[in-house]
């Protein structure tokens, strides 16, 4: 009897021995034992990739932030969510929706970028193609933080894969001079590391990573390296194969945006995702007419982001690309009404033009055209060539070979859907240094219009005042040369680590 | 009668033992006593009853006929006849040779055999708190699960549906109020012994215990804070083979509809603040239009017996459910098999089988968003404006023409697809081996798997399918269980006590895998989800895989002495993989002690106090909502595209927390259980003290740590759960014509946060998406949790009246009351401000109510019994956002705006009529109290006589009523709410918000309770 009972006990030990506890995920992924090959890394590569295609980013938030902030564009629907209406009229608070979100999205694509890099001294592999792909999430780090850099000036700059929180608790901001320092360094290694083409412009090439050289040394005005890095890639547009579109408006057609040659960088959509965040955009949406039938739009727009009318009334008729930006007629109870009507179709319309560049052909998409297929170009090879005029402008006042470049753009713009107009025409005559850099940024502000761009030029260039005042595009009385160049760290983030305090002058 | 048979045959003794008196002295010596049991209820014989010669260990047991034979040598001895259930019952033999005795059902309770944690106890010997609910119950009335016959049952057990009236809603238990906020404070279920089952169809349960203190829950451990509920199945019984059919059909109807207005009323009231309005072709009351009467047909036919060996019960069941709201509809089927063999003496084996179907087509009501072509079925109807038809000019679905562009209600109700199928397999295997006396060994074996389908489709006919070709998904889980447990008993009686000694051990595995795919864009609407491949656009697809393990050991002391007093120690250690690597194991005790006070000599002998027993018990239990892998950092795959190809993309999600522990309640329980008048009134006090420390909250990081969601899980946080109980069982009338019992169950919880992260506020969002009004509740230190957060509405603003600068100045417009401001600094001074803003945001309403009640009234007269079922929820209050949404002019509204202010009606409280911001307001925070009468019920028994000429053992035809009666002052549509509510939706803090949810319903239910 007592074997028997021994017997059991023996039984019960045995079993519960059985089971260590450890847990091991299937389908999920451990850092320290994922990386192994170049594909694992080009994985990690592709998460900080992907953050940056979410609605909490290049969807959304991002791009409407520096269209708002910008003079080319204000708000339609005067109902729409209070944190945009604050962006536009410059009474952000430091716990504004927008900046919530767009700080730990752009975190999100660094740290993801900070993985991989960790990841590449892991992989083993023939370390051309690891510096390769890690060339990718240098330039992903740096693409995020030279945002944030314009965006908020010191912040918080980590450049390791964080795996214990309180490593990074308490660390103050970086200085500006000293966060761009590093975007450079990293740029850098991309432009030395990373291939002259890529399978796809979602992929930065190493002109990507000199396109972006000049564009930061634009920024801080060293217009020597501005021009030499924009200079690297003209001169060997064959060799990365550029090309300006022949058709100013393909450039922002959803369905033709994979045969493009002339985008360096661009965040791709699919309009198949149903995550939610990631992968869906809603650019389309926010600048499309409210109600509209026009048979793509699929319940009409939101007309949130539409520009003041002094935008469109003071472009020229002739320009081709005011024809490719604006959408002037929409479509109500089956007929084409024009935009001085958009209002009496929907309480909440607005009798502006309203913005085509990504309403107009959105590809594949769901109601409202929101979740796209659009692959929205953050550098093209008419801003490289327009870099490239305006710091040799800088270099040399009036510079002929600036005019050059500004007159390659402007022949494009004249291919009118194939036929060939007189406008806008060539540069002529002789100028000075300033001229030309008005000419030069106002060819900026129209070539460029609702890409994104224009509030950054404001900012680097300091025209603030003269934007938003009496005689600007989108007059703002309130516009604080102390305290709007810069947005306001977000708070919440200040009360969790306080050696970030105090917040940027004015919040 | 029987007595009187009694009386004739101790006659007839004494004549023989006077004939027989000396010559046959040696014959006396060996005698055979032969007779039949029967049961006193219904005079069928017992099987099983133990026949014994009292004072020695001679005994037999009745046959299936109730038969029993025993050889007797002293013609002095007693026999004792006892039996579980029912009272014992001692003959003095004397010269009989014929006993027949009828026993009488134990009606006191206090010997009734209750289900504990891995084992039964007599409830007299209970030092924990635990509940029991018989069969007759959870069967008074049609339900579509068990869970929902809870209702009003037992103190100190909130039972509520998450959707009013909906078929196949899901059920809430609460026991002892919620003792989480970030975890789930859903009871643990076991079922016949499996952990972690799901409930068997109400008709197949035997007995349902529900273990409330940590002395009952702590065998349980980590899964044991949110109490336990034993559900037992019925067994077979030795004896003839029973066939049972309960058969009953219901009709329902819409319990309460909204007061609208209707057409003209509407154009009235829109043109008041928007001229330009043009009056629709049509007055369409949409709740009409969508409300139906509902039917329920309910099916249980089972087949039940055995022999002295083998016994068993088999079951089916089918559940039909047309719901009162166009195109919702639920069906169950069930059956169960519960087979035991007695292999040996010592050897007993067991196999459960349970297998159910649910099949649930539902329609889309409590949207978390009613924007565009996001309405719910219901709200639509409430928001829809009645001066459109159903269809337009062009036979098309009509859209809404004011407000978000939201599909009209009949539109929503008969287009949208969506499907639910959910199939549960479980079978679980015993054995149990007496080793030696008292000790015995039981093993067990269990499997249980749920596969559940969801198909959901769009179509082009509504809003959200127009655009995009129509959408269509298909979800897909597969969830399986392992169980083993192996425990050892050892009773033992030492000097004047009795000891019970149980230890084992557990282990259980968990596997989860899931499937989800969606495509768009189809050349037509008549495939549905069925086929995904047709669409045109693909949606990413998703998968899913998980595993969890637990090892535990558990181990029970009882020991009771002289029958006075008792002492209970439990503990169990559970070892979990989705614990963190430095807290594996986590360790659970729980101590208690009892005194049966009225078995004392100073009250042994007291004609009025029949019972009277203190218990006190203090124990921790566990809440171990850890996610499987939740403790380890992780890469997960994220939806990536480059260069328009879905690609491989990983990035770190989540980061290691090696410390990470499960949620702790140290428990605290105080008793007393009391009975007079030979326990025809028993009564139970509780009061409970419920600490629940080490609370998950998903803590944020700084951001920049470089997340997608910068959130780590860290115990932060502390909540209480105070109240008291009170359990009363009366039986007023008992003789043979006429019965009358009451129960009568009242419950109070207090809840309160101690301890937040910081101790700062955290804000809760639950309103509609599209209303756009974030931080509608507060967890606040000091503060039940649900909390409401808005403004405090004082009225309307009258002419010339002194207000503050608010959101309206306007006389007719909202008066929000000014409570607080801001300094210089911008810091809060706790004064007004002359200024409305957010700061002026305050605690509007507590949802939880002060106390819940019971009553439950049974009457028997003759062949007749009814039964009336008051149940009763006080002092909770409940947001209403629908009657908020349908106030704020983007919609239908209410009659309440037949009321508002103008310039010559000013004696009102209602604003005047126009656009406004859904703002959350005290306007909208009603008392929600009520008391229902929940059921009635009127059940006749055809008379035996009649029904043996049909072989027919009972006939009980009946007719009852649910919700027959609601008293309450809350003005929506009923006051039993829940607004997103579901497990993975924040089910502790979204308390008592009512929003388009399916409407409560009234019902009518006939059937038949047959019995052969």
């Amino acid at each position: 009897m007592i074997k028997r009972i021994q017997l059991y006990i023996a039984l019960l030990v045995l079993t519960v021995g059985c089971t260590t506890l450890e847990e091991e995920p299937v389908g999920l992924l451990e850092p320290t034992t994922f990386f192994k090959t170049p594909a694992d890394l080009q994985a990690a590569v592709n998460g900080s990739y992907a953050y940056m295609a979410s609605e909490k980013y290049w969807g959304r938030r991002l791009p409407l932030t520096l269209l708002l902030r910008g003079d080319m564009c204000a708000i339609g629907d005067l109902s729409t969510a209070l944190k945009r209406q604050e962006v536009n009229d410059f009474t952000m608070t430091d716990d504004n929706g927008m900046v919530t979100d767009i700080w730990p999205q752009s975190y999100a694509i660094i740290g993801a970028a900070n993985q991989a890099i960790d990841g590449a001294s892991i992989v083993e592999g023939n370390p051309e193609t690891i510096n390769a792909i890690a060339a990718q999430a240098y330039f992903y780090r740096a693409f995020a933080y030279y945002h944030l850099v314009r965006l908020f000036g010191d912040i918080p700059y980590i450049d390791f894969a964080v795996s214990d929180v309180s490593t990074v608790n308490d660390i103050a901001k970086t200085p500006e001079a000293e966060v761009y320092q590093k975007i450079i360094a990293d740029l850098q290694f991309a432009k030395e590391n990373l291939p002259n083409v890529q399978p796809t412009r979602s992929q930065p090439s190493k002109a990507t990573a000199a396109a972006y050289l000049a564009s930061v040394y634009l920024t801080l005005k060293d217009y020597q390296n501005a021009y030499d890095e924009a200079k690297f890639v003209i001169d060997k547009e064959a060799t990365f194969n550029l090309n300006l579109e022949a058709d100013f408006q393909d450039l922002f057609d959803a369905e033709k945006a994979g045969t493009l040659t002339e985008p360096l960088f661009t965040i791709d959509f699919i309009g198949q995702s149903n995550d939610g965040l990631l992968g869906t955009d809603y650019m389309a949406s926010v600048t499309g007419m409210r109600a509209d039938e026009t048979p793509k739009s699929n319940g009409g727009g939101w007309t949130v982001s539409v520009p003041a009318l002094k935008v469109f009334d003071t472009w020229n008729e002739r320009d081709y690309r005011r024809a490719v930006s604006f959408d002037t007629t929409a479509v109500f109870n089956g007929e084409v009404h024009p935009y001085t009507e958009f209002a009496n179709f929907s309480p909440l319309g607005v009798n502006r033009p309203h913005i085509a560049k990504y309403y107009r052909y959105p590809g594949i998409c769901g109601s409202n055209e929101r979740q796209s297929s659009h692959n929205y170009i953050t550098m093209r090879y008419a801003e490289v060539l327009l870099i490239a005029a305006e710091a040799a402008n800088e270099i040399t006042g009036g510079s002929t070979e600036a005019i050059g470049y500004i007159d390659r753009i402007r022949a494009r713009a004249r291919n009118r859907d194939g036929a060939v107009s007189n406008y806008p025409a060539d540069v002529t005559g002789s100028f000075s240094k300033d001229q030309l850099r008005d000419t030069i940024i106002n060819e900026r502000r129209l070539e460029l219009a609702f890409e994104f761009k224009r509030w950054y030029d404001i900012k680097r260039l300091e025209t603030g005042v003269e934007a938003f005042g009496p005689n600007g595009l989108e007059p703002h009385a309130n516009f604080s040369e102390s305290r709007d160049y810069l947005l306001p760290l977000p708070g919440d983030e200040l009360s969790r680590n306080p050696n970030l305090q105090p917040n940027n002058p004015g919040y | 009668m029987i007595s009187k048979k009694l009386h004739h045959s101790v006659n007839l003794y004494l004549l023989g033992f006077f004939l027989f008196v000396g010559g046959l002295l040696a014959q006396a010596q060996e005698r055979t006593i032969t007779g039949t049991v029967v049961s006193g209820t219904d005079d069928l014989p017992i099987p099983g009853v133990n026949v014994a010669v009292k004072g020695s260990t001679q005994g037999v047991v009745t046959d299936f006929d109730g038969l029993y034979t025993i050889q007797i040598g002293d013609p002095t001895v007693t026999l004792v006849f006892s039996y579980v259930g029912f009272v014992s019952k001692e003959v003095k033999v004397g010269g009989q040779n014929e006993i027949n005795v009828t026993l009488k059902e134990d009606v006191s309770e206090l010997n009734e055999v209750v289900v504990v944690g891995y084992g039964a106890q007599r409830k007299s010997d209970l030092t924990g708190s635990v509940s029991s609910i018989k069969d007759e119950e959870l069967t008074a009335y049609p339900v579509q699960s068990a869970e929902q016959a809870l209702q009003g049952r037992a103190a100190g057990v909130a039972v509520q549906s998450n959707n009013g009236g909906e078929p196949g809603a899901p059920i809430k238990i609460r026991i002892r109020g919620g003792t989480s906020i970030n975890a789930s404070s859903d009871a643990l279920i076991v079922v016949d012994g499996f952990v972690g089952g799901s409930m068997p169809a109400p008709g197949d349960i035997a007995s349902m215990e529900v273990l409330k203190d940590a002395s009952a829950t702590a065998i349980y451990g980590s899964r044991g804070s949110n109490g336990v509920i034993m559900v037992t199945t019925k067994k077979g019984k030795t004896g003839k083979t029973t066939i049972e059919l309960n058969t009953s059909y219901t009709l329902q109807n819409v319990n309460h509809q909204l007061d609208l207005l209707n057409a003209d009323q509407y154009a009235a009231y829109r043109q008041s603040y928007a001229d330009d309005y043009e009056q629709g072709p049509a007055n369409t009351n949409w709740q009409d239009e969508i409300y139906k009467s509902g039917l329920i047909s309910d099916n249980q036919l089972s087949i039940s017996g055995g022999s002295e060996n083998a016994k068993y019960y088999i079951s089916g069941t089918y559940y039909n459910q047309e719901g009162v709201i166009l195109n919702s509809n639920f069906e169950r089927y069930s059956f169960l098999s519960n087979v035991d063999l007695d292999v040996t003496d010592k050897l007993k084996v067991g196999l459960n089988v349970f297998g159910r179907r649910n099949a649930n087509d539902g329609v889309l009501t409590q949207s978390s968003s009613g924007g565009a072509g996001g309405a719910g079925v219901v709200s639509a109807a409430y928001r829809f404006t009645p001066d459109l038809p159903i269809y337009d000019d062009n036979g098309d679905y009509t859209t809404n023409n004011v407000g978000d562009e939201i599909d009209n209600a009949v539109a929503l109700a008969r287009e949208r697809v969506n499907e639910t199928k959910t199939d549960l397999y479980r079978a679980n295997f015993f054995a149990e081996y007496q080793i030696v006396k008292g000790l015995s060994f039981k093993t067990t074996f269990g499997f249980s798997t749920t596969n559940r389908m969801q198909g959901r489709f769009t179509p082009t006919t509504l809003i959200s399918g127009a655009g995009v070709g129509g959408e269509a998904s298909v979800q897909s889980s597969k969830s399986s269980d392992l169980l083993s447990e192996n425990y050892l008993t050892y009773k033992t009686a030492i000097g004047k006590g009795n000891l019970t000694v149980l230890g084992g051990y557990s282990f259980q595995k968990n596997k989860y895998e899931s499937v989800y795919a969606a495509s768009r864009g189809f050349v037509t609407n008549s495939v549905s989800y069925s086929n995904l491949g047709g669409g045109s656009v693909y949606l990413n697809p998703d998968s899913s895989f998980s595993e969890t393990e637990l090892v535990s050991l558990f181990g029970r002391v009882n020991y009771d002495y002289n029958d006075r007093y008792l002492l209970t120690f439990t503990a169990r250690r559970d070892g979990a993989s989705n614990f963190s690597e430095n807290n594996k194991y986590a360790f659970f005790p729980s101590g208690a002690l009892g005194w049966k006070m009225s078995n004392e000599d100073f009250l042994a002998d007291s004609e009025t106090i029949s019972n009277w027993k203190w218990r006190a018990s203090y124990g921790v239990t566990g809440n171990p909502s850890i996610p499987a892998y939740g403790t380890l950092a992780r890469f997960s795959e994220i939806y990536s595209v480059v260069g328009d190809n879905i690609v491989n993309g990983v990035a770190v999600t989540v980061l290691a927390n090696d410390d990470l522990k499960w949620e702790s309640s140290y428990q605290t329980d105080l008793g007393v259980d009391l009975g007079f008048f030979h326990n025809a009134i028993s009564l139970s006090l509780d009061y409970y003290n419920i600490q629940t420390k080490d609370l998950l909250f998903a803590r944020p990081l700084p951001e920049y740590v470089g997340l997608e969601n910068p959130y780590q899980t860290q115990n932060i946080g502390e909540l209480e759960n105070k109240g008291f109980e009170v359990t009363l069982s009366t039986r007023n009338i008992s003789n043979d014509r006429f019965s009358w019992n009451t129960d009568f169950n009242f419950s109070t919880n207090k809840n309160t946060v101690k301890k937040l992260p910081d101790g700062e506020d955290i804000f809760i969002d639950s309103a509609p998406g599209h209303f756009l009004q974030g931080q509608t509740q507060v967890l606040r230190e000091g503060e039940p949790v649900g909390s409401f957060y808005g403004y405090v509405y004082d009225g309307v603003i009258q002419e010339g009246q002194d207000i503050p600068n608010g959101f309206e100045n306007e006389p007719g417009g909202e008066l929000f009351r000014d409570i607080n401001g801001r300094n210089e600094n911008g810091e809060l001074t706790g004064q007004p401000d002359g200024k409305i803003n957010s700061d002026d945001k305050t605690i509007i309403g507590d949802p939880n109510p002060d106390f819940i009640a019971s009553l439950n009234n049974r009457f028997t007269y003759k062949n007749f019994d009814l039964n009336v079922f008051f149940q009763a929820s006080v002092g909770g209050d409940i947001l209403n956002y629908t009657l908020l949404e349908l106030a704020s002019g983007t919609s239908n509204a209410t009659t309440e705006v037949l009321d508002a202010w103008t310039p010559t009606h000013t004696n009102t409280n209602v604003p005047k009529n126009g656009v406004r911001e859904k703002r959350i307001t005290s306007r909208f925070v009603y008392d929600g109290s009520y008391v229902r009468l929940k059921n009635l019920s009127l059940g006749y028994n055809l008379p035996k006589t009649l029904l043996a000429r049909l072989g027919v053992q009972q006939l009980r035809v009946f007719v009852s009523a649910q919700n027959l009666l609601t008293f309450t002052d809350y003005p929506g549509a009923d006051p039993e709410v829940n607004y997103r509510n579901t497990s993975n939706e924040r089910s502790n803090t979204n308390l008592g918000l009512d929003y388009g949810s399916y409407p409560n319903v009234r019902s009518i239910t006939t059937g038949i309770n047959l019995k052969f």
